[in-house]
């Protein structure tokens, strides 16, 4: 029931749940006090303190709404049915406390406290509602951790040394408060069990091999092959292209050292660019020659993508063996519509196949690190030893002996088997490990230092495996394993976290951080009609409207029953259409919303790496771009396809997060802007103050637009909507906010007008400020509300660093966190070390099982009272 | 070394029948006595009057319906389908489409905003869910309930579906976590039953991998090979349970329920034989069209009633508060957007279409399911219960009273299809006890918020 920072401003339960729920707090309360006086006399001075300095202050500048019979928003702060009531209503207070620090309430016409009265109703908040101890914060509790699937992907990869596609094998994590690592949430049904049993399975068949030696292999990839005379470059290893209207060969050459019997393999597709309704007739000649014998030579048409492989077995003596592509063209005269093709993937020789001169599988060092022993009981030996180092990685700490006495059985139970290799027994017990709970969730321990600490730290295992996942979202590397199992890690805390950020693992904290606080994955599937977006923009033409209005018309009633110059006019209409079927003048094609998610991610990214103001992803002089993005942006100094950092002309509308591609188009409906849905957006992900949810019964209220007979505009529309009482509340804070985009259609294009009407983006915000563009509502975010950015981002940073909600208990954390970033200009580093040093980071609440009840939480009115009884 | 997978082996067994107590999964043995008796009296579990099996499904819409569109006119027989639901004529005489049934618990009441979220995840449970964005509580779902009962006489107790692929980022509705919204099938109050969107992978999980003709081999290697598995990881389970917080026992325990259903699946598999192989080649990825996408997901779930794979299953087709743009008929504005409507008889149209747009798809799937043969020689559709519904009435005012439901089947002669019934103001959930009834699953004396069971069905 603990409040939860995100929702802060939901309206409290109303009046008969509120006082429920302080009856039941009142007689918990009571069952504990009625044993020491001590406890009441507490009670008796809480209530004097707050008569005396709390209650005159909400008299004074609250009361006019949320008392003396006045409930705006159902809040009133004179209707509790006791004290205890009172002070154990901890929703209400944190909305209070937001409220107020954000300058939301008292609005802006009324009187508000002073500096000094604002501290003290905070103080009394924080201390005596909340009882938050600063000397030793309660850092609260993560319930067990299941791996979400982007740590599942990335910690297989890194333990496995392959790629398992976790986004088509598993079906989608839950979210919470915005983020998918969120343990509350994390589920497990059936069918996703099933599914992890499948992937340690399939997993382990990939990478693990089952055999000690297999026959050599070597790949010559496509790219490799050269024309007579041309040099390349030997890091290349991609396919080749090579046109079916162009005469070529190319070559590359394969030296056998050992003689012996081989395979020569040849793998390559044959594609074409479609063309709607337009064939191409052009054939081409194919020639595979080896050591100047052809071995292949076939005629080839269009063939649609698919893919061919032919095996050839050679004799080769010691020496070099000239291999040889070559592409004949055979029909020079034909039309080239298609652009056909052959993609050479690449030549691959097996051998030699003489078992003497096989060689170690791929990833065999990564699992088995000598030969097999002969010996039975050197074999277990063994097998314990490298069972024993696996489940140690994967399940991310020491692993007890029976547990690998356990592996080392199922191993074994496989490997005796006839005709199954020791790899296999060792591959066998490696796929229970991977299906293990104690691989798919994260386990943590308490340190056992100091015996008596009511808050232990988590132990240096568990610190390492928060910080991994925090910034890798993976497992800990070798590094962390050692420094955890020396015991040093908490003691190299700084220079780890340095060195994991300079990892390039650490792209995953960018990607999964900014994708998800900023909807910035979004971009990749977010739903924009390009035509109505543009439409909108265009001047409105009232006989193209006639028109369509009349195609409309006559496509609907049934083709039997047109006239004949009704169906003359309707084919004629159609006809005139052809420009409206044209492509739109721009769209969000897969190349430009990537370019977007790119722009967003690089650009938290530097402000990130080069230790630059957080205050810079609202505001910059600068953004990154392609010359795909910039043209979409209407600027032309931008070359290629590669993003880099543009310094932006002076007073140019972008440069922060803001105001790019991807904010813009998600937080837009298909086919136009959504003022209110960016408004909310910046309250929720850049204030952090968001609104309450709407109210059940929205369309009544715009009945009113709906009165008004003549076409409004969005603007408009707004205004009449923010006319209502009961919407001006919310709408007042979203509205100039969103609005304040307007010159930014709903692809993230840059317009000055909406049909014939010039955008208007002047406002002001609900706690005062005033703008005119787009510009200095930016200059207002990094001024006058850098505190409530620097208080959301933190908020956000830490939830997705903890993976759970933050609770009220929280508060000093963020404070703390916040005032030292104030302290440095905003340096993001100062957040991310604050956050990896923060309470809840390193610390936890003792555990609740069933050996140790010794709860670190109490319930809240015992914790009141206990705390209450301190000198 | 043989010795330990033994007492392995025997360490499973107590722990499973440990955990079978505390999980309340059904009795396996008493079930073959009760199906005898009710094989007797001709109602069995599950089955209908003629020995073949019933099957019930749940298919949910999201965003409501048009009120004016999709009511029909006239009285009970007499009845002529609205313009939503005129593709569904053809099945007019095998559906029944019920007025007056309401979701109280999905109203705002003290909970304020969030009416996708509760319509979505109210509509099969019929409880009130806890507005937390992690904290989930809701209740566990009919079809859920009825797979408790029925579920062990198939290979699969129950299948859930979703043609919602993608999720966005950010909150969802209202302070709710977005766990409510993309399930509508949940097997306790904390554990949502998360659905398959790939159709490759729903058909590989019934059918095993490979080509035709090898799945069923694949399959059954693939399970032999999963047993010593189960043991150890089964072993890790407890030992980890010893360790772990009370808050963490619920993680823990969706754990080995996923388990405990894998062994019984074993077990199942060889009382009931070989896999019935569709010999049909395994559906690819997910389509980009929708339709296209949403067809391969009915045929799942026409393939698993067709092979007895399962008698019970939800199919989400989207969430509600989906947003979808619908360019198959162009329609360029989002789903949600437009039933917002503000009146506005262009939106309304639109939001019409879409309506009657998903109506066609549902149609499909009826015609699927008549012109598939049962082993008794009926259709499939007389041989089911299938709900069409969703969990808001008008979608513009969020309302959860008179929600649009239909009942298409003729539950193997249990039910009376072709007519309109009002039922005047009832919980959804009496017409989920009336079919839970119809199942076999006779257990339940309530369900959400029931206050009976329909008299009329």
């Amino acid at each position: 029931m603990a409040p939860l920072f995100s929702q802060w401003l939901s309206s409290p339960a109303p009046g008969s749940a509120r006082r429920a729920l302080a009856r039941i707090y009142l007689s918990l309360a009571l069952a504990v006090t009625t044993c020491t006086t001590s406890v009441i006399a507490a009670d008796a001075k809480s209530e004097k303190q707050f008569n005396e300095t709390i209650k005159p202050l909400l008299q004074e500048y609250c009361y006019e709404c949320h008392g003396d019979g006045m409930d705006k928003g159902k809040v009133t702060f004179d209707e509790f049915g006791s004290h205890d009531a009172l002070m154990d209503d901890r929703k209400l207070w944190l909305s209070v406390l937001k409220h107020v620090r954000s300058d939301i309430m008292p609005p802006e016409k009324k009187p508000r406290p002073t500096t000094e009265q604002k501290a003290v109703l905070e103080n009394w908040i924080k201390h005596d509602v909340f009882a938050l101890n600063e000397a030793d914060p309660d850092p609260g509790r993560v319930t067990v951790r299941r791996l979400n699937r982007v740590e599942y992907r990335n910690t297989i990869r890194d333990l496995m040394g392959i790629e398992y596609d976790t986004q088509s094998e598993f079906p989608p994590d839950d979210t919470g408060h915005g983020f998918d690592n969120i343990s509350d949430v994390l589920t497990i049904s059936p069918m996703l069990l099933e599914k992890y049993l499948e992937a340690a399975k399939v997993i382990v068949d990939r990478a693990v091999p089952v055999v000690p030696k297999v026959v050599p292999e070597n790949k010559i990839p496509g790219e490799q092959f050269a024309r007579v005379g041309e040099t390349v470059d030997d890091k290349k290893s991609g396919s080749l292209s090579l046109s079916y209207y162009e005469a070529t060969t190319v070559s590359n050459n394969f030296k056998v050292t050992i003689p012996g019997k081989y395979s020569v393999v040849l793998n390559f597709s044959a594609n074409e660019r479609f063309v709607d309704n337009m064939f191409d007739y052009n054939k081409s000649e194919f020639i595979f020659t080896v050591d100047g014998e052809e071995l292949h030579k076939q005629t080839y048409v269009r063939q649609g993508g698919k893919s061919f492989q032919f095996v050839f077995d050679r004799e080769w003596q010691t020496g070099d063996h000239p291999i040889t592509l070559q592409v004949r063209p055979l029909t020079p005269d034909e039309k080239q519509i298609r652009s056909l093709s052959f993609r050479v993937e690449g030549v691959t020789l097996r051998g030699p196949y003489d078992e003497k001169h096989w060689v170690r599988p791929a990833r065999y060092e990564r699992f088995f690190t000598r030969e097999t022993p002969e010996q039975p009981a050197e074999r277990e030996a063994y097998a314990s030893e490298l069972l024993r180092d696996f489940a140690n990685k994967a399940f991310r700490r020491p692993v007890d002996d029976k547990t690998v006495e356990r592996l080392a059985g199922l191993a074994e139970s496989i490997y005796t088997q006839p005709g199954k290799t020791f790899e296999a027994g060792i591959a066998k017990a490696m796929t229970a490990v991977l299906a293990s709970p104690r691989f798919l969730f994260r386990e943590e321990s308490l340190a056992q230092e100091p015996p008596d600490a009511r808050y232990p730290y988590v132990d240096e295992y568990a610190l390492a495996t928060r910080l991994s996942y925090f910034l890798w979202a993976s497992m800990p590397d070798y590094e962390l394993f050692r420094l955890a199992r020396e015991g040093k890690l908490r003691a190299e805390l700084k220079p780890q976290v340095e060195r994991m950020m300079k990892d390039w693992k650490a792209d995953a904290f960018i990607r999964n951080f900014v994708g998800q606080w900023l909807h910035a994955r979004d971009i990749e599937s977010v739903i924009i009609n390009a035509r109505a977006v543009l439409a909108r923009e265009d001047k409105p033409d009232p006989e193209a409207e006639k028109l369509r209005a009349r195609f409309r018309e006559l496509r609907n009633k049934p083709e039997a029953s047109l006239t004949a110059e009704e169906k003359a006019e309707f084919e004629k209409i159609r006809g005139s259409f052809g420009r409206m079927f044209r492509a739109p003048r721009a769209d969000l094609t897969y190349d430009l919303r990537f370019a977007m998610r790119r722009e967003t991610e690089m650009h938290f990214e530097y402000v990130v790496q080069q230790n630059r103001s957080l205050l810079e992803l609202l505001s910059s002089d600068y953004t990154f771009l392609n010359e795909k993005l910039a043209k979409h942006y209407g600027m032309t100094n931008v070359m290629g396809d590669n993003m880099r950092l543009v310094n932006l002309p002076a007073g140019s509308p972008r440069g922060g997060l803001l105001t790019q591609g991807t904010v813009l188009a998600v937080t837009s409906n298909p086919t136009r802007t959504s003022p209110v849905k960016r408004g909310l957006f910046i309250l929720e992900n850049v204030l952090g103050t968001p609104p309450p949810p709407p109210p059940p019964d929205i369309p009544a209220l715009e009945e009113a637009a709906k009165e008004n007979k003549e076409k409004l505009s969005l603007r408009e529309t707004l205004e009449l909507h923010r006319g209502k009482p009961l919407c001006s509340s919310c709408h007042n804070r979203m509205d100039p906010l969103g609005l304040a985009f307007e010159n930014f259609n709903a692809m993230g294009m840059w317009r000055e007008a909406e049909g014939d009407e010039a955008v208007d983006v002047a406002g002001k915000l609900i706690s005062g400020e005033s703008f005119t563009k787009v510009q200095e509502l930016k200059e207002i975010l990094v001024n006058e509300r850098r505190h409530d950015f620097y208080h959301c981002l933190t908020e956000k940073m830490l939830t997705y660093a903890l993976g759970r909600g933050l609770e009220y208990y929280d508060l000093d954390t963020v404070d703390g966190l916040v005032a030292r970033l104030e302290k440095d200009g905003g340096h993001a580093s100062t957040l991310i070390m604050g956050v990896i040093e923060s309470v809840p980071f390193q610390k936890s609440r003792r555990l609740q099982t069933a050996q140790n009840n010794n709860n670190g939480s109490p319930q809240p009115a015992q914790r009141r009272a206990e705390l209450k009884v301190k000198p | 070394m043989k010795k330990t997978n033994h007492s392995l082996n025997l360490n499973r067994r107590n722990f499973l029948r440990g955990l079978g107590a505390c999980l309340a999964l059904p009795a396996f043995e008493s079930v073959s006595p009760l199906l005898k008796a009710h094989a007797a009296t001709g109602a069995g579990l599950a089955t209908t009057a003629t020995g073949a099996p019933l099957r019930t499904a749940f298919l949910y819409f999201p965003n409501g319906a048009i009120p004016a569109a999709w009511w029909p006119e006239g009285g009970e027989k007499d009845f002529k389908l609205g313009r939503t639901l005129e593709p569904l004529n053809a099945y007019r005489d095998q559906l029944q489409v019920l007025g007056g049934l309401d979701h109280s618990n999905a109203d705002p009441g003290p909970d304020g905003g969030g009416d996708h979220a509760r319509g979505n995840s109210t509509f099969l449970t019929g409880v009130r869910l806890n507005k937390s964005a992690t904290d989930l509580r809701a209740g566990i779902s009919i079809d859920q309930a009825i797979a408790r009962e029925v579920g062990h006489l198939t290979r699969f107790p129950s299948l859930e579906l979703t043609c919602d692929a993608i999720r966005k980022n950010g909150a969802c509705d209202s302070g709710y976590s977005c766990a409510y919204q993309y399930n509508v099938s949940w097997s306790s109050p904390t554990t949502p039953m998360t659905p398959e969107a790939n159709p490759r992978l729903v058909f590989e999980r019934l059918f095993g991998t490979g080509n035709p003709g090898e799945r069923a081999s694949n399959l059954k290697r693939r399970q032999q090979e999963q047993r010593s598995i189960l043991d150890f990881v089964l072993d890790d389970a407890q030992q980890m349970q010893q360790r772990l917080s009370s808050q963490d026992q619920g993680k823990l325990d969706q754990y080995l329920t996923g388990v405990r259903e894998i062994e019984t699946r074993i077990q199942k598999a060889e009382r009931f034989g070989d896999i019935k192989d569709p010999n049909i080649v395994t559906p690819t990825g997910i389509p980009q069209v929708y339709s296209e996408h949403m067809d391969l997901m009915v045929d799942m779930l026409v393939l698993a009633f067709q092979t007895d794979s399962t008698r019970v299953a939800t199919l989400l087709l989207a969430h509600d508060g989906s947003n979808r743009s619908f360019d198959e008929i162009g329609i360029a504005e989002g789903h949600h957007d437009l039933s917002h409507h503000q009146n506005r008889a262009d939106w309304i149209e639109k939001v019409t279409q879409i309506d009657v747009w998903y109506a066609q798809q549902f149609a499909k799937f009826l015609q699927k399911l008549r012109d598939t043969k049962d082993v008794d020689g009926n259709s499939l559709l007389h041989n089911s219960m299938i709900v069409y519904g969703g969990g808001n009435a008008d979608g513009n005012r969020h309302t959860h009273d008179n929600l649009p439901v239909i009942l298409a089947g003729g539950g193997g002669g249990g039910l009376t299809p072709g007519r309109f019934v009002k039922h005047g103001g009832q919980p959804m959930t009496n017409m989920f006890l009336s079919l839970a009834d119809r199942m076999g699953a006779r257990s339940m004396d309530r369900f959400g918020d029931s206050t009976g069971r329909l008299s009329n069905v």
